[in-house]
């Protein structure tokens, strides 16, 4: 099994059985080729095909020989119609001016919603397939350098779930673009929280945070240093079992501090933006700025030149931590516009997010409202996961912003594996 | 709870999701209410946080959190308040709003307009029902109460233009984000 074959998209809409997809009656005949034209053109006016419109026309076999067969659809054919009788009137004339003799055939009657399932569908009968009417990269297929760094990020977020014994829900936001993580969170309804006053816990957690994204440098394998407690059950990751927070026994007063809400991907999505704040303390206009910058072509480089140099200041002025040096190191090789662009993003636009497990409605909410750009988990949530297993937002129509969603398949063993 | 009490507990949710439009932030806003009385209120703040989950909703939630535990409540007596609570808010709750009441075992919601591009509580989804997955923790939920002045303060937002949307989005009138 190739590295590819291990991300799997998980559709916008359920998938059907793949070898017994729906599929409908339609009168067809095969035609002489150079009446191809002019017979498609007349029946796309007497006999559209309206609830069928991603079924082909036409038909094209290639016969021993090199020989081109064509066969066209002429109507519906209703259930239990006669072969001969069935045909309606309204298509006679036509079947009679270019001798053609209709027979009975399937087409499939849904669109495809997947590669494999449009590769079943033309088994029947040619249809088209649009995967969506935008593209996101890897819906069909990852080179093997992306589904390698696929692969190696969620690797950290797996390794991050058990990296406390406990095993959590983890979440890890990576810019793909400078393959470098901006986030990376653990379920934290419940937080040791050994700061009392409130200016603390309410203060993201930006710079252990940072600490940790140093330590998860995808070209350096990630060592736990023990994982001798790690439990089989899984109560405690929140997207699966997210009532459970108010069965919590009390820890001994209130050193613990407890978020019923506080699941990975919230608190990954709560750092990010913790990041940008950090990173562009002067919110005024700076979108706009990039905005408008992005539609200049690249020769009109004085602004951008400008915007540079005030990126680099608000860089220096906060190198508190070694990671946002190097932030702007990476960033400098590469051209002023992808600077740009990957330095300041409207909140997670372009952005993937690595999940242990598949979120819960409210964290793939979240998500969209945060403009993720792509989803990858390792283990589904048949019980509350909303990106395919209870609720599918991804395919919610009226939404106003559509994730492409992937399942990583690595073996739950993953999970308890010792890494020393 | 009299009609009137509700129109008085949504006038405060009102007058929230005004102070969110004064700091130019989409114009929702709630309150919480226990036993007859405000016990906290919030509104949204995804522009200042740049952090598109910071609805009202969750504002106003983690106030009662924070005020709950600093107070020494247990997690067992934190779920057992939120049970005797009710929400206000001026739109209805979004799907990861909805998921989160649920969640917490509200008792109930009261919104003004629907959200019918991202609502939680029968606009897209429907949250606040229980199903067999998850008993009782369903929420009752009531909507259109004084919905004419909720979605005139979305209206006055959007056709002012959210300074804050990527200009792609600008020519969506009555787009609601909460
Ligand atoms: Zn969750
Ligand atoms: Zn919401």
């Amino acid at each position: 099994m190739s590295n590819n074959d291990l991300i799997v998209h998980i559709p916008d809409e359920e998938p059907h059985d793949l070898h017994n997809q729906p599929t409908v009656s339609v009168f067809a005949s095969s035609i002489d080729p150079k009446h191809a034209n002019q017979i498609v053109r007349r029946l796309n006016q007497i006999a559209p095909l309206e609830n069928l419109r991603h079924v082909k026309r036409i038909q094209k076999k290639v016969l021993e020989g090199g020989q081109i067969q064509l066969s066209v659809v002429l109507c519906l054919a209703y259930e239990g119609g006669d072969q001969l009788y069935g045909v309606p009137s309204h298509l006679q004339e036509l079947i009679n001016s270019y001798q053609l003799s209709p027979f009975i055939t399937k087409v499939c009657k849904y669109e495809a919603t997947s590669k494999e399932e449009w590769q079943e569908q033309c088994k029947f009968w040619p249809t088209s397939y649009h995967p969506r009417t935008y593209s996101i990269e890897g819906i069909t297929g990852f080179s093997k350098e992306d589904s390698q760094s696929v692969l190696k990020f969620m690797q950290s977020a797996v390794e991050l779930a058990t990296s406390d014994g406990l095993v959590v829900n983890a979440a890890v936001i990576v810019d793909p673009s400078a393959k470098q993580i901006v986030s990376t969170a653990r379920d934290l309804v419940f937080a040791w929280n050994p700061c009392k006053d409130d200016s603390c816990y309410r203060k993201p957690d930006l710079f252990s945070a940072q600490s940790i994204s140093n330590s998860l440098d995808p070209e350096k394998p990630l060592h736990l240093s023990s994982c001798n407690h790690l439990k089989q059950s899984y109560r405690s990751v929140a997207c699966l079992y997210p009532w459970q927070w108010a069965e919590q026994q009390s820890h001994s007063q209130s050193s613990y501090y407890c978020h019923p809400l506080r699941h990975a991907a919230i608190v990954a999505i709560e750092s990010s933006a913790a990041r940008d704040r950090h990173l562009f303390p002067n919110n005024e206009g700076s979108r706009e700025k990039y905005l408008e910058l992005d539609h200049e072509s690249p020769s009109t480089s004085s602004p951008l030149k400008r915007q540079k140099t005030v990126k680099d200041d608000k860089l220096n002025g906060h190198s508190q931590t070694s990671n946002h040096i190097e932030d702007g190191d990476k960033l400098n090789i590469h051209s002023q516009t992808s600077d740009l662009l990957s330095a300041r993003p409207y909140l997670c636009t372009g952005y993937d997010i690595y999940l242990a497990w598949e979120p819960c409605t409210m964290c793939a909410m979240a998500l969209v409202h945060q403009r993720i750009r792509r989803i990858f988990y390792a283990f589904p949530n048949p019980k509350t996961g909303a990106l395919g297993s209870v609720h599918r937002l991804q395919g919610e129509k009226s939404l106003n912003h559509h994730y492409a969603v992937f399942r990583v398949l690595i073996p739950e063993e993953a999970l308890h594996k010792c890494h020393t | 709870m009299t009609s009137q009490e509700t129109h008085i507990f949504m006038e405060l949710a009102i007058q929230q999701a005004k102070l969110a439009m004064g700091a130019l932030e989409v114009p929702v806003g709630c309150v919480i209410v226990e036993d007859g009385k405000v016990i906290a209120s919030g509104r949204n703040r995804t522009t200042e946080t740049r952090n598109a989950t910071r609805h009202a909703e969750m504002e106003a939630i983690d106030v009662l959190l924070e005020q709950w535990q600093k107070n020494g409540l247990s997690m067992t007596e934190v779920a057992k308040k939120f049970s005797n609570c009710s929400l206000y808010v001026t739109c209805e709750p979004c799907i990861m709003c909805a998921s989160a009441l649920s969640n917490l075992g509200i008792k109930e919601v009261f919104y003004g307009c629907s959200n019918d591009k991202f609502g939680g509580c029968g606009s897209i989804l429907s949250l606040h029902l229980s199903d067999a997955v998850s008993p009782n923790k369903g929420f009752k939920c009531a909507g259109g109460i004084m919905a004419e002045e909720a979605v005139l303060l979305l209206r006055t937002f959007y056709e002012q233009g959210n300074p804050n949307a990527p200009k792609p989005h600008r020519p969506l009138a009555h787009q609601t984000t909460t």
